[in-house]
C-alpha cells in the first residue's frame, strides 16, 4: 500500500446519538406543515361547510341553500360570471396562443421585450388594469376625450378587457412552456411526406399543445370569475359573484348564505382544477428525450400578421399599465395634464401605512411559507407512500381554492368569540398566513420540483460518507436547491403584495392592506391618487422581481451552470 | 476483513428482489455481482451499503450484524454511475468531504486529498467545479472520494456504464490498479459480462433474485454450472442430451448422471471446428465476418450450430463443411 492510512475518528458507533437528532428533525419537517395546513387551509374550509349548514336561527339544514336561490340577483350575477369567464377565456386563448406562437416558434424579433410587457399585469393588482382602462376609455378617458365621444366602458365590455389584459400573461406562460416542447423531427418527417404548413400546425403543433390550452384555458377562468377587484373597479352595474358575496357578507352581514356562495366558487374551480391534473398526468412522457429543437425560420405570409397581433396586444398591457403610472403624475386628469407629485400626498385615512402593512405582510408570506414549504418537501419524502399520497393531495387542493373564498373561510374560522384561534383574527400574521396559503400550491410544486433536481444519488454519496440528515440537508439539499427557495419566495412576496380577493374579507379599519387602499381611493373618488399608490405597489413588486433576477443570476455565475 | 450475506431476503411489493442470497466476501478480493437488469444485483449492492434495508436474513462485517448500523456508520465508500459529485463544492472538497465530516484536522485532509488526485493523476483540477470536467474525469474524483476515509470495502455501482467506450476501457484498468494497490475489498455491480470479467477475482452470476453461479472468471466461462451462466457469459450452443448422444458421443463421458432433461451440453463456438469438404454432412447456413474472426451458423443433424473460427476457405453460404467438436472444451449445465 503506497498511501498512509489516514487516522480517521473512531469509526464504529462515532455518532450514534446523532441517529436521535435526525429522527426528531425528520418528524418536526413533517409535524410543522402538516398541521399549520390543517388548521389554516383544512380547518377553515370544513367551518365554512358547517357554517353553510346552520341557519340563522341556529337550526342545521339547508335553509342558507334555500334562502340563496331566493335572494334576488344572485341568478343573474352566477349567469354574468359565467358569461364573463366563458368570454374571456376564448379571448385569451386565441390572444394567448397567438403570442406564444409568435415568441416561441416566429424569428419576429422583440421576444423578450413582449415577455417583460407580459409580466407586468403580474406585478400588479388585477384592478391595474380596470383603473387604466377608466383612464384610457372612461368618461374622462384619454381616447374618449380625443375620439369625441362617450365611450360606456363599465359593465361586460370594460370587465371583460380589463381580465382579459390581466388574464392574458398567465395564458401566454402556459402555452409558452407548452409550444417549447417541440420537434423538428416530427416537422421534418411531415415536411418529407409533403405536408404543407398549414398541415403541419393542424397535425402537429396543435395537437401536441391540446393539454396546455385545455390548462390555460381553466386557469384563466378561474382567475376570471373569482377576481375582485376589476369587478369592483370597473364593474358598474353588471354583478357578478365575486361582488355579490362581499356583499352579502360585509354589507348585509348574511354569513350562511356568504358560506353557501363560497362552496358553490369551489365547484367549478374545483372540476377545472381536477381536469387540469387528469390533463397533466396524461401529457406525462410526451416529450421525447433528446428533441431537436425546430430550426425558425422568417414567413412573410404568417409573420407579418403574428407581429401585428402581438404587437398591438402588448401595447395595449403596456397602454393601460403605463397610462396609471402617468395619470399619477398629472395634475387634473385628463383636463390639467402638468406634472406634480401632489396625488403622492395620499389623504385617505392611513396614508401610506396600508403599504409598509402589505411589505410586512409579505414577507411574513414569504418567509414563513418559504420556510414551511421547504420543510413539507423535505418531510414527504421519508413518508410512507399512501400517507405522503395524503398530504401531497391536502398540500395542492389550496390551488382549487379561490383566494375569495378562502378569505371568507377565514372569518368563519377565526372570527369566533371565545375560540383560542380568535387572537389571530385582525393580526397582520393572518393575513399573512391566508396569503400564503392562497398561493400554497404554487409555491409548493415548485419546491417539489426543486426537491427532483437533487440527486437521490447525490444524498447517498453523502450519507455513505457519513453524513447524518442534518449534513445531508446543509450540504447537498440546500446548496442544489438555493435557486427554488429564491423563487419561491419571491413568487410568495409579490403575490401576497398584490393579491386582493383573499385578504379583502380579513382587513380592518385599522388593519389595511395597499390593494385595499387602492379600491377605496377609487371608490372615494380620488381616482390619481388610487393611481399614485398603484404605481408604489408596482414599485415595490418591480423591485423585488428586480432582486429575484438578480439573485438567481449571482448565484448561477457563482455556480457556473444552472 | 469478511463480509457474510446470510440468507437475505427482499420483496417489493409482491416482486421478489432477492430470494434468500448468501455469499462470502474475503480478504482484498474484487467482486463483481453480474446479470441483467432486474436481477436484483443493485439491490443487494444498496442493502450491503445500508441504503435499503432487508426483509431477512442477516449481513454480518467481521462476524458483527450491520442489520441496525444505518449507512453513514459502516464506514464504507461507494461510487454511483452517475458520478453524484457535490456540485457546490470543488473537486479538492469532494473529496475531503467525509473526512470533514469525521472532523479530521484540516492540515490531514489537504495531504490526503493531495495525495489521492495524484492517485488519480488529476492534481491539475483540486479547484474545479464538478461541471467542468469530463464524465470519466469525474468518476475519477468521486473514487478518490470514497477511497479518502480508507472505507473498510468500496461499493460500486455500475461505474463505468455512463462514459463512452474509450474513456471506459482506461478507467476500467484505473479502477483495478487502484483497487489492488489500496488493496480494499471492493463489491462491483455490473451487467457488463466483459468489464467483470477483466475486473474481478470472482464473478457472483444473478438472476431473477438468486445466485446462479459464484467463481473466478475462468470457471464461470468454461464451466457454466446453469443453463444461463452459459447463456449470459457469451454465447454457447446450448444441446439436449439425446442429440449429443447420436451427434457428438464424444461429449457424453463427461456427462453427469441424471435424466436426459436435467442437463444441456454447453459447446462454445470456438470449440468446434469446420473443414470443407464436399462429402461434409453439414450445410453452411449464414457467415458473419468480425475481422480478426468470423461467426458461421451451419446445420446439422437437424439442428443449427454457430461456430467461431479463424477464416476458413471456402465457407460461404450452402458450403458442404465437416464439423468436428474439442471434446474438452464442452461442459454440461442443468437445463
Amino acid at each position: 500500500m503506497s498511501i498512509a492510512a489516514v487516522e480517521v475518528a473512531e469509526r464504529s458507533g462515532f455518532r450514534l446519538r446523532r441517529a436521535g437528532n435526525d429522527r426528531l428533525l425528520i418528524a418536526a419537517a413533517i409535524a410543522l406543515p402538516c398541521l399549520a395546513l390543517l388548521i389554516f387551509f383544512v380547518f377553515p374550509l370544513a367551518m365554512m361547510l358547517r357554517r353553510s349548514l346552520v341557519a340563522d336561527d341556529g337550526s342545521i339544514g339547508f335553509a342558507n341553500y334555500v334562502a340563496l336561490a331566493r335572494t334576488p340577483g344572485i341568478l343573474k350575477a352566477t349567469l354574468n360570471s359565467l358569461t364573463l369567464g366563458l368570454a374571456t377565456t376564448a379571448v385569451c386563448l386565441v390572444l394567448g396562443f397567438v403570442l406564444a406562437y409568435t415568441m416561441t416558434r416566429t424569428r419576429v424579433p422583440g421576444a423578450r421585450i413582449i415577455s417583460a410587457v407580459l409580466a407586468l399585469p403580474m406585478l400588479a393588482p388585477s384592478l391595474v388594469l380596470g383603473l387604466g382602462l377608466i383612464f384610457l376609455l372612461g368618461r374622462n378617458g384619454l381616447i374618449s376625450g380625443m375620439l369625441g365621444k362617450r365611450i360606456d366602458i363599465y359593465g361586460l365590455p370594460g370587465l371583460l378587457i380589463a381580465d382579459v389584459l390581466y388574464a392574458l400573461p398567465q395564458a401566454v406562460l402556459i402555452l409558452k412552456a407548452a409550444l417549447a416542447h417541440a420537434d423538428a423531427r416530427y416537422y421534418d418527417a411531415a415536411e418529407v411526406m409533403g405536408a404543407g404548413r398549414w398541415r403541419q400546425f393542424f397535425d402537429i403543433t396543435l395537437p401536441n399543445v391540446k393539454f396546455g390550452l385545455l390548462s390555460a384555458g381553466f386557469v384563466v377562468f378561474t382567475v376570471t370569475i373569482t377576481d375582485f377587484g376589476n369587478a369592483a373597479v370597473i364593474g358598474g352595474d353588471y354583478a357578478v359573484l365575486a361582488t355579490e358575496i362581499y356583499n352579502q357578507v360585509t354589507g348585509q352581514m348574511k354569513f350562511g348564505i356568504g358560506a353557501v356562495v363560497g362552496l358553490l366558487l369551489l365547484a367549478p374551480t374545483g372540476i377545472a382544477v381536477y381536469i387540469e391534473r387528469v390533463a397533466a398526468q396524461r401529457q406525462f412522457g410526451g416529450g421525447a428525450e433528446g428533441a431537436v429543437p425546430p430550426q425558425l425560420s422568417f414567413v412573410p405570409a404568417r409573420d407579418v400578421p403574428l407581429s401585428i397581433v402581438t404587437g398591438l396586444a402588448t401595447l395595449s398591457v403596456l397602454a393601460v399599465i403605463g397610462v396609471v403610472i402617468y395619470a399619477s403624475f398629472m395634475r387634473l386628469w385628463p383636463y390639467r395634464l402638468t406634472f406634480t407629485l401632489k396625488h403622492y400626498d395620499i389623504t385617505l385615512s392611513g396614508g401610506y401605512a396600508p403599504l409598509w402593512t402589505s411589505l410586512l405582510v409579505s414577507v411574513v408570506a414569504a418567509s414563513v411559507g418559504t420556510f414551511l414549504l421547504f420543510a413539507l418537501v423535505y418531510g414527504i419524502r421519508r413518508l410512507p407512500s399512501l400517507p405522503a399520497k395524503i398530504v401531497y393531495l391536502v398540500a395542492t387542493m389550496p390551488v382549487g381554492v379561490p383566494g375569495l373564498v378562502l378569505g371568507l373561510s377565514y372569518i368563519f374560522a377565526f372570527n369566533i368569540a371565545g375560540s383560542p384561534l380568535s387572537v389571530l383574527y385582525g393580526s397582520a400574521l393572518l393575513l399573512a398566513l391566508c396569503n400564503f396559503y392562497h398561493y400554497h400550491t404554487q409555491g409548493f410544486l415548485t419546491m417539489v420540483t426543486g426537491m427532483r433536481a437533487v440527486p437521490p444519488a447525490l444524498e447517498e454519496a453523502a450519507t455513505c460518507l457519513g453524513s447524518g440528515a442534518g449534513e445531508v440537508l446543509a450540504n447537498v439539499i440546500i446548496p442544489v436547491m438555493t435557486p427554488t427557495l429564491i423563487s419561491v419566495f419571491f413568487f410568495l412576496f409579490m403575490r401576497s403584495m398584490v393579491t386582493l380577493s383573499a385578504v379583502i374579507f380579513l382587513v380592518t379599519p385599522s388593519l389595511g392592506i395597499a390593494a385595499v387602499s387602492v379600491m377605496r381611493l377609487d371608490e372615494a373618488g380620488f381616482v390619481s391618487q388610487a393611481a399614485a399608490f398603484s404605481t408604489c405597489i408596482m414599485l415595490v413588486v418591480c423591485a423585488a422581481a428586480l432582486a429575484m433576477q438578480l439573485a438567481l443570476k449571482w448565484l448561477a455565475a457563482r455556480g457556473g451552470r444552472r | 476483513m469478511t463480509l457474510e450475506l446470510d440468507r437475505l431476503h427482499k420483496t417489493f411489493d409482491d416482486f421478489t428482489a432477492l430470494d434468500r442470497i448468501s455469499l462470502t466476501v474475503e480478504g482484498s478480493e474484487f467482486v463483481c455481482l453480474l446479470g441483467p437488469s432486474g436481477c436484483g444485483k443493485t439491490t443487494l449492492l444498496r442493502i450491503i451499503a445500508g441504503l435499503l434495508t432487508q426483509d431477512s436474513g442477516r449481513l454480518l462485517l467481521d462476524g458483527k450484524d450491520l442489520s441496525a448500523v444505518p449507512a453513514r456508520e459502516r464506514g464504507f465508500g461507494i461510487v454511483f454511475q452517475s458520478y453524484s459529485l457535490f456540485p457546490n463544492m470543488t473537486v479538492a472538497e469532494n473529496i475531503g468531504y467525509g473526512m470533514r465530516i469525521r472532523k479530521a484536522e484540516r492540515a490531514k485532509i489537504a495531504a490526503r486529498v493531495a495525495e489521492l488526485l495524484e492517485l488519480i493523476k488529476l492534481p491539475h483540477l483540486a479547484d474545479r467545479l464538478p461541471y467542468q470536467l469530463s464524465g470519466g474525469q469525474q468518476q475519477r474524483v468521486a473514487l478518490a472520494r470514497a477511497v479518502a476515509v480508507d472505507p473498510r470495502l468500496i461499493l460500486l455501482d455500475e461505474p463505468l456504464s455512463a462514459l463512452d467506450a474509450k474513456v471506459r476501457a482506461d478507467l476500467r484498468v484505473e479502477i483495478r490498479e487502484l483497487q489492488r494497490r489500496l488493496g480494499i475489498p471492493t463489491v462491483m455491480v455490473t451487467h457488463d459480462q466483459e468489464e467483470a470479467m477483466m475486473l474481478s477475482d470472482r464473478i457472483v452470476c444473478m438472476n431473477a433474485g438468486r445466485i446462479e453461479q459464484v467463481g473466478a472468471p475462468q470457471d464461470l466461462y468454461l464451466r457454466p454450472a446453469t443453463k444461463f451462466v452459459a447463456d449470459f457469459m457469451g454465447s454457447s450452443n446450448l444441446l439436449p442430451t439425446d442429440w449429443v448422444r447420436d451427434a457428438m458421443p464424444a461429449l457424453m463421458n463427461s456427462r453427469p448422471d441424471g435424466a436426459d432433461a436435467d442437463y444441456l451440453a454447453c459447446l462454445r463456438p470456438e470449440h468446434v471446428r469446420l473443414q470443407p469438404l464436399d462429402a461434409g454432412e453439414a450445410r453452411v447456413v449464414d457467415v458473419t465476418f468480425l475481422g480478426n474472426i468470423s461467426r458461421t451458423k451451419v446445420a446439422w443433424k437437424g439442428r443449427e450450430l454457430m461456430v467461431q473460427t479463424g477464416h476458413v476457405g471456402g465457407v460461404a453460404p450452402g458450403a458442404a463443411v465437416a464439423v468436428s467438436v474439442d471434446a474438452a472444451g464442452c461442459g454440461w449445465v442443468r437445463a
